[in-house]
């Protein structure tokens, strides 16, 4: 069984981009929408706690960016995607196919660097 | 139905099915870097014997639905364990925790063309299809190991 050459590209491009826009999204804190698990509440945007309750009580107010940085990343990989489905046959067989594992490798690494100042705070 | 109970069942199913992924994905990934030469009936040579490409579509199933288990499993977690885990100073462990809600949403985005490359007869991706198949096999273990430990610590329905 083979796929079309245009789901090929859409699913090489989309995994590699999806990996890049989520380091991204991690770095700059840039999620689609914030989840308050507490209230049951979603808002559009990144936004920290500060800004939905007292600072004070921030704590009180839990926000998830998990589910914004993924759906960012989506978004992103998605255009990224079809734009490679678009593209002419012999344009994509130039594309080392390597890419597809590395990037990844490199954007995993990427996340290990941001998440370091969890492992230097004083126990 | 009680918050703790839900939230209990889900991370068992959450183990479960991940029990499961990480068979699959272990058997597929060794038999992926076996060597045709693996004399038969050695480990190796049963693992060689069994078609990879047969464990594809049930490996991308059980990544999705633990994947989407782990979702909703983490809005329980954010409330109930994580604040427990803050006050015991334990952010190593959500170093750990955060690592692989990363490499999760990562694997996830590489499902399609996982499965495109165990589909693909081309020879040219056996290569790629290899390192994305125990890039996958990393990041599940990763996963099982972080979250069987974190929820040694402090798991749900303490």
């Amino acid at each position: 069984m083979t796929h079309r050459p245009a789901f090929r590209r859409f699913a090489f491009a989309f995994g590699a981009a999806f990996a890049v826009f989520y380091v991204i999204a991690l770095a700059k804190n840039l999620a689609l929408f914030t989840v308050y698990p507490s209230f049951g509440l979603v808002i559009w945007g990144t936004h920290l706690s500060h800004d939905v309750v007292d600072p004070a009580l921030g704590f009180l107010a839990p926000a998830m960016y998990w589910y914004g940085w993924a759906a960012t990343a989506a978004l992103g990989a998605s255009v990224v995607g079809l734009l490679a489905a678009a593209l002419p046959a012999w344009w994509a067989r130039r594309i080392w196919l390597g890419w597809l594992w590395v990037i990844p490798v490199a954007a995993m690494l990427g996340c290990v660097y941001l998440t370091l100042p969890w492992f230097s705070l004083d126990p | 139905m009680d918050r703790t109970i839900v939230a209990t069942v889900l991370v068992i199913v959450h183990g479960l099915v991940a029990v499961a992924l990480l068979g699959a994905i272990t058997h597929q990934t060794l038999s992926a870097w076996a060597s045709a030469g693996a004399r038969p009936g050695s480990f190796f040579g049963r693992f060689r014997s069994v078609p990879s490409a047969a464990f594809t579509k049930g490996i991308i199933f059980l990544y999705t639905v633990t994947a989407a288990l782990g979702a909703v499993v983490y809005l329980y977690f954010r409330v109930d364990i994580r604040p427990a885990l803050e006050q015991a100073n334990r952010w190593e462990l959500l170093g750990f925790f955060d690592l692989k809600e990363h490499f999760i949403a990562i694997g996830l985005a590489l499902l399609p063309a996982y499965f495109v490359c165990w589909r693909q007869p081309r020879e040219a991706s056996t290569r790629t299809r290899t390192a994305l198949t125990s890039l996958l096999a990393f990041i599940v273990w990763w996963s099982f190991l972080v979250g069987h430990v974190l929820n040694n610590i402090r798991g749900f329905g303490e």
